[in-house]
């Protein structure tokens, strides 16, 4: 069996990915990152140099660093958009004798596939590497509206980097596939691909087992790179309006405040406010002047406010030019870097008024995709299951819910919680409430709730013939066992005698898809009570066990204690019990500390007298006798 | 007769039976081995992990570092002198120090020859008496993360 490559061949980045024990995942490459810059570069002294170490040569080297590569693959010079493209460039171009596109490099001359060949074996060579072993085969993604030449020619630049291509499979329907889509026939979606320098929205359609584009819509130069671009003239023009300086023209300057800036907008993605701060930003006759500028994440999203709603003008145009509106579309999918900033999903969630698929990685989806789909494709060749098929043979069900008992106060505690996999097991002791309790009921619970009433009791039990001892001191090993098929029995056992009563729940453990949909729901809605609910029992439950400690305390010490520390003890503790029958938490907590702090006095009044002179006499096998000064 | 019958009926069932013991004797062990396989790569991986959190860690770090070089180099050298800004200079050292304790160091980059795998080319110029590709000018510093580049160094090189 031998490993495959999905590889997500983009125009400024590359990824690739591959199966790992069922599972796709991102390969990084040698440089120990996942994103490959899509750049070559031939040195001076003819060494080629393929991703992020040709892009660090670059400003040195500008003729001779080929970028964007893949805007010409398969295309024609004369094609006006080809043409456009062209005046970006830093390195030479020319008519190809049959109408393509020709790079110069170095003392030759090259065709875009031969280039793009260079980045596919770059990570061809990292993947085998890093696997220890050949990687023979790859699919490879293009856009969705490559046409046929464009496909043909990303084919070749595969081959040429020794691959056997699979399949050329669009990125849209990588995507989709990474999410695993596709198996439910008649259903649309959308991809929203917002990278650092494109922006692509496709529309698919699944039958069963095919993915077919059917609208695609985009800008070629819209994506995270005009984000950054936004911060930069943000920051210019304020420090312009406060300082008279314009840091655009000092190049310096603009480089570090560059590097701020992509640090800003990564920030703003988790947090609400971000400084950019730059000391010795630059200087003028005055002596130096320092950048210090707080941006908040309103004041951001306001600075790429038209961007994004060109890209969300772009899908409507697209649903429209499909002919179709958007409650035909069932999901919707992110992908590419700049679909990370907060106010860019929070966009499309309102244009669909739905929650977009974010699950995976947006930067690492494509690449993921097209592993899965090579892993099919190479697996029907070699005649076996797929790798990550090995789940429908032998497969391992979760557990929907958590599975627990109901301990002192109505206390759901868990003991499986959802989402493990079964079969499994767990064992948890537990005591008793009351001093003398001979037995305890056990009930079984399934839910999220944390108070036993709200979920589901699926049996209960009593383990009796517990030996009569102070509460808390009985063990009770209660043990949770639940098959493969889903069969629970759960075990209380008295570790001082043995005794042993158990159930056995069948089928009732397993829920309708519904049942379980609702009760999670439920638990989503009431989270904020419920966590009150809960602290109030554990606070009131705590007052409990002080209570019973002050009280049992006081009946040890006997008449050890002076007559008023027992009066202001006991006093304290009827103060507790009397609030504790009410709900106001604050005071049970108050009380609880306040009997907390006097029940020390016990102890210290105790000490006290154990010391010399206080009527105990000292031997030298007292605690304090060996611990004395000398 | 009939009885033969049963008899290499139960014989097939033996067989198949047998067959799928093994399978899923063979399923188990394997399955088995992946977890202690799983439970080995884990602790590789965690040690790995901790140092890949030291160079998260770094990198957060490192912002403030190149802000207080930048500090340094341009504040002039009769102030330096002043031991109010020695004090708050010695900062710096103490960053350099957190950091080498969380395995990164610092590359050197100053008057080598320009290495992509180590160094960022930020420009060009030309230098008297100085071959090109040479490193003139460090901008930003580099550092290694036990011994693989954590931040390439951002510099200038001859022309």
């Amino acid at each position: 069996m031998s490993k495959v490559l999905g590889i997500d061949l983009g125009t400024s980045i590359s990824k690739m990915a591959t199966i790992v024990q069922g599972e796709p995942k991102c390969l990084e490459s040698r440089e120990g990152s996942v994103l490959v810059p899509s750049v070559v570069a031939l040195t001076k002294n003819n060494e080629r140099l393929v991703g992020i170490l040709a892009e660090r040569q670059a400003i040195t080297n500008p003729k001779n660093t080929f970028h964007s590569v893949k805007r010409f693959i398969g295309r024609r010079y004369s094609d006006p958009e080809v043409q456009k493209e062209l005046k970006l460039l830093s390195y030479e171009t020319r008519k190809r004798a049959d109408g393509g596109v020709e790079i110069k490099f170095g003392d030759k001359w090259a065709a875009p596939i031969e280039i793009s060949a260079m980045v596919l074996q770059k990570l061809k060579l990292d993947a085998e590497e890093k696997l220890g072993g050949k990687v023979p085969a790859a699919v490879i993604t293009c856009p969705a509206n490559f046409d046929d030449s464009q496909r043909k020619a990303t084919k070749a630049a595969g081959e040429i980097a020794g691959f056997k291509v699979l399949r050329i499979i669009n990125e849209p329907t990588a995507a989709a596939l990474a999410y695993g889509f596709g198996k439910k026939a008649n259903q649309r979606i959308i991809v929203y691909d917002f990278g650092g320098g494109t922006f692509d929205v496709s529309i698919l359609n699944t039958a069963p087992d095919t993915l077919e584009v059917i609208a695609t819509g985009g800008e070629p130069h819209l994506g995270g790179r005009d984000v950054d671009q936004r911060i930069i003239n943000w920051v210019v023009d304020q420090y312009k309006k406060e300082e008279g300086i314009d840091l655009a023209k000092d190049p310096l300057a603009l480089q570090r405040l560059k590097e701020a800036s992509e640090k800003a907008k990564i920030e703003l993605s988790s947090a609400q406010e971000t400084e950019i701060n730059l000391p010795f930003i630059t200087s003028d006759s005055s002596g130096p002047k320092h950048l210090l500028y707080k941006l908040s994440r309103p004041q951001f999203e306001n600075l790429i406010r038209d961007l994004i709603d060109r890209s969300i003008n772009r899908i409507a145009t697209t649903i429209d030019e499909a002919k179709l509106t958007k409650s035909d579309i069932g999901e919707v999918v992110l992908v590419g870097g700049t679909s990370l900033i907060p106010a860019v999903k929070e966009a499309v969630k309102n244009f669909f008024g739905k929650e977009p698929n974010k699950s995976i990685n947006p930067e690492e989806v494509v690449a993921m995709g097209a592993a899965i789909q090579a892993e099919i494709l190479r697996a029907k060749e070699e005649g076996r299951a797929p790798e990550g098929d090995i789940k429908s043979v032998l497969l391992l069900d979760v557990m929907p819910l958590s599975l627990g008992i109901e301990t002192l106060g109505g206390v759901n505690t868990v003991m499986l919680n959802k989402n493990t996999t079964i079969p499994t097991a767990k064992t948890q002791i537990f005591s008793t409430a009351a001093d003398s309790q001979t037995s305890v009921e056990i009930n079984v619970l399934q839910g999220e709730r944390p108070l036993a009433q709200d979920n589901r009791s699926l049996g209960r039990f009593i383990l009796d013939g517990i030996p009569p001892a102070p509460r808390g001191m009985p063990q009770v090993e209660v043990a949770f066992d639940i098959d493969a098929n889903g069969i629970l029995t759960v075990t209380a056992k008295d570790k001082a005698t043995s005794r042993t009563q158990s159930i056995r729940i069948e089928g009732s453990v397993g829920l309708s898809k519904e049942e379980v949909e609702k009760m999670k729901r439920e638990a989503e809605l009431h989270a904020e009570e419920d966590k009150k609910k809960r602290e109030s029992i554990e606070v009131k439950n705590q007052a409990d066990s002080l209570v019973y400690l002050a009280e049992k305390s006081l009946r040890d010490a006997g008449d050890k204690i002076s007559a008023d520390i027992k009066k202001e003890i006991e006093d304290k503790i009827a103060e507790l019990k009397k609030v504790k029958e009410g709900d106001n938490i604050e005071e049970i907590k108050a009380k609880t500390s306040e009997l907390s702090q006097t029940i020390q006095k016990i102890g210290a009044q105790m000490y006290q007298q154990s010391q010399p002179g206080a009527g105990k006499k000292e031997g030298p096998d007292t605690e304090e006798g060996k611990y004395k000064e000398k | 007769m009939k009885e033969k019958q049963n008899e290499s009926l139960n014989d097939k069932k033996i067989e198949d039976l047998e067959r799928q013991k093994n399978e899923y004797l063979n399923s188990w062990k394997r399955e088995r081995a992946d977890f202690l396989n799983y439970k080995k790569d884990e602790a590789e991986r965690m040690n790995g992990m901790v140092i890949f959190i030291g160079g998260a860690v770094a990198m957060k770090i490192l912002p403030i570092l190149d802000n207080l070089e930048i500090i340094e180099q341009k504040i002039p050298e009769d102030l330096k002198k002043d031991e109010n800004v020695k004090g708050i200079l010695q900062v710096r050292k103490q960053i350099s120090e957190l950091l080498k304790s969380l395995k990164v160091i610092e590359i050197k980059a100053i008057g080598k020859k320009f290495d992509p795998n180590f160094h960022e080319a930020a420009g060009e110029e030309s230098k008297e008496g100085i071959e090109p590709g040479i490193v003139i000018e460090e901008i930003k510093k580099g550092y290694l993360l036990d011994g693989k580049v954590l931040r390439p160094a951002k510099v200038k090189i001859s022309k």
